[in-house]
């Protein structure tokens, strides 16, 4: 053994690393204060090393306001308090509440779908498609829209080899559960274009902006308000013969309601005009929703890093962000968050059980019938865990600057 | 042992170098930064001071980082330039790790571990060796510490901790090539086969 290794055997237990979350909730770097200014600090032969860190602490957080007062404000403000459980959600909720305020909410969100292009799964490469959408809603409730197709990309490196092996076409023909092959465009589609605002004014499943601004900042009696929202909650119903019910999600039970609720949760958190507070309640809602769990880090389908929450979800059938009927595979839905700064970075589904067999549709316009079929399916290649359809929030902001 | 170079990125992520530039743009993205490398630059840190110390130096490195972000040239990985401020902090702490070494090394118990959960083997393989190299390591020189450190504890590359203690490629070597004989003579014999 040569002296490096002998190093390298020496202190192992102190070489575990800790989660980048954790470590964020307790070293506040942001108001620590820059070496350079840092007092000397005289060694005590006789003091236990607990004492010291304690000291460092408090002069640490004794020159806070100081170091925040300074020419260049540190990203994230004023630390948070720390939170000893390492729930990321409360974590979260607690800095969700800091966020300034402005005259316009503004999202941008992109919405994106894994299409599998081939005949086989042995040789098929998929290909990710997405749209961006910007909004701006006022306090008013009047709102301006756009929409950008991005460019469809080869989703791995061994994908893209694939798609240039097949002569890199610009439009990719990939089948869709409509029954049809759609096409997928690599090349930029062009600028982005507007989309027409809703006559009617600004609706959240009947609340208008003014609701929402008003709604419940407690956890609880936020969760209250939601389960009187009216809607048709339900993934998908056999019977096409009845009709939908607009019911409150309050007469829903177990993982549906838990369902509900977190979509509701997640369309708060990411879409809506709701000032930091609802943000902050809709965190703790979730937090205390059962089979709601922290599972450590993981990166967005745009590769942000952000802590991952697992929604219990796994034994639903059909649910999708935006097809649920049209799925024939089970799906596990995970939150990605950034606890940092309080915001929902993603939604995404990943496959459970791939889709397999088929299902009647209701007839189409022709009164035909109609089937789904898994030859259709976009993910039907896809491998449990993997990524089939998502949603993206790289703006969700309160802001004074005009919509444009 | 962790790692020892930059974790591979799933695409579309910005590399360390493109985050740096774009938080002269926007703070808010050096907290990435810090998500990336806290992690293995605490653990450095905890193995260096223990785990009393680690989290304010880590604090402080990473303010230094953030308000001197605009001097990073790029020239060299954010990690190298990273541990290189990390070095400076812990050296204004030289006094105290060479006190634990000393502890270590006189009673055969290392404060910088106490109290953290260990595997019976790593104590033993420890407490065989440990004593030992914490008196070499206590009467190291600083610059030579570090540079031999990086190398064992960070797995920095010789080039890597040559940016990292903004000395000559040369010195480095010269400095590690000291410590070690310094590390060899404190060995016991019959383990210095290597």
């Amino acid at each position: 053994m040569d002296e490096i290794d002998a190093l390298r055997g020496m202190r192992t237990a102190l070489t575990r690393e800790e989660a980048p979350d954790r470590l964020a909730q307790r070293i506040d770097w942001r108001s620590a204060r820059p070496a350079a200014e840092a007092p000397r600090r005289r060694g005590r032969l006789k003091m236990p090393l607990v004492s010291l860190a304690t000291a460092a602490a408090v002069s640490a957080a004794a020159v806070a306001v100081v170091s925040l007062a300074s020419d260049e404000r540190p990203p994230g403000g004023p630390s948070s308090p720390t939170v000893l459980t390492g729930n990321a959600l409360l974590v979260a909720a607690t800095n969700a509440e800091k966020a300034p305020t402005g005259r316009y909410w503004h999202t941008k969100r992109v919405a994106g779908k894994v299409y599998a292009v081939g005949k086989t799964a042995a040789d098929h490469y998929k290909v990710d498609t997405s749209r961006e959408y910007e909004t701006w809603v006022d306090r008013d409730g009047k709102s301006h829209s756009f929409m950008t197709d991005r460019p469809a990309r080869p989703v791995t490196a061994e994908d893209r080899r694939r798609w240039q092996a097949a002569g890199s076409p610009d439009e990719i023909l990939a089948p869709d559960p409509d029954g049809v092959m759609v096409s997928l465009f690599v090349k930029s589609l062009g600028p982005r274009s507007p989309m027409p605002s809703p006559p009617d004014a600004y609706s959240f499943h009947g609340l208008t902006v003014r609701q929402l601004a008003e709604l419940p900042t407690d956890a609880k009696a936020l969760e209250k308000t939601l389960l009187g929202l009216k809607g048709n909650w339900h993934a998908y119903s056999k019977d096409f013969s009845q009709r939908p019910v607009r019911e409150p999600i309050r007469s829903l039970r177990g993982a549906e309601r838990v369902r509900a609720l977190s979509d509701v949760a997640g369309d708060l958190l990411a879409n809506q005009p709701v000032p930091p507070g609802v943000r902050a309640a809709a965190f703790k809602m979730l937090a205390g929703l059962p089979g709601v769990t922290v599972k450590g880090q993981g990166t967005d389908p745009l590769g942000r890093t952000g802590t991952v929450v697992s929604l219990p979800l796994e034994t639903t059938t059909p649910l999708g962000i935006y097809s649920a009927p049209k799925q024939l595979g089970t799906y596990r839905r995970q939150w990605i968050i950034n606890p940092a700064n309080g915001t929902l970075l993603a939604v995404q589904d990943l496959v459970a059980t791939p889709p397999k067999g088929s299902r009647r549709l209701p007839p189409g316009d022709d009164g035909k019938p109609r089937r789904l079929t898994v030859d259709y399916q976009p993910d039907r290649f896809h491998r449990p865990g993997e990524v089939s359809s998502y949603e993206v929030y790289t703006v969700t902001e309160w802001t004074d600057t005009q919509p444009r | 042992m962790a790692p020892a170079r930059a974790v591979s990125r799933p695409p579309g992520q910005l590399d360390d170098e493109a985050i740096v530039a774009a938080s002269l743009e926007e703070p808010e993205a050096f907290g990435e930064l810090f998500r990336r490398h806290s992690p293995r630059l605490h653990a450095y840190v905890q193995r260096r001071l223990g785990p009393a110390l680690a989290d304010d130096v880590v604090a402080e490195t990473f303010a230094t980082a953030f308000r001197q972000r605009a001097r990073f040239d790029g020239r060299a990985a954010f990690g190298a330039w990273l541990w290189g401020i990390a070095s400076k902090v812990i050296a204004r702490h030289h006094r105290q790790e060479s006190r634990m070494y000393r502890a270590f090394a006189r009673t055969g118990v290392d404060p910088a571990v106490d109290g953290v959960a260990e595997l019976a083997s790593a104590r033993a393989a420890a407490t065989a060796l440990g004593p030992h190299l914490a008196k070499a390591l206590a009467g190291l020189k600083a610059q030579d510490r570090n540079a031999v450190l990086l190398l064992a504890w960070a797995d920095l590359s010789y080039a890597e901790i040559a940016v990292a203690l903004d000395l000559p490629l040369g010195t480095v070597k010269a400095k590690i090539h000291r410590a070690r004989a310094k590390l060899r003579k404190a060995l016991p014999e019959e383990t210095n086969d290597g």
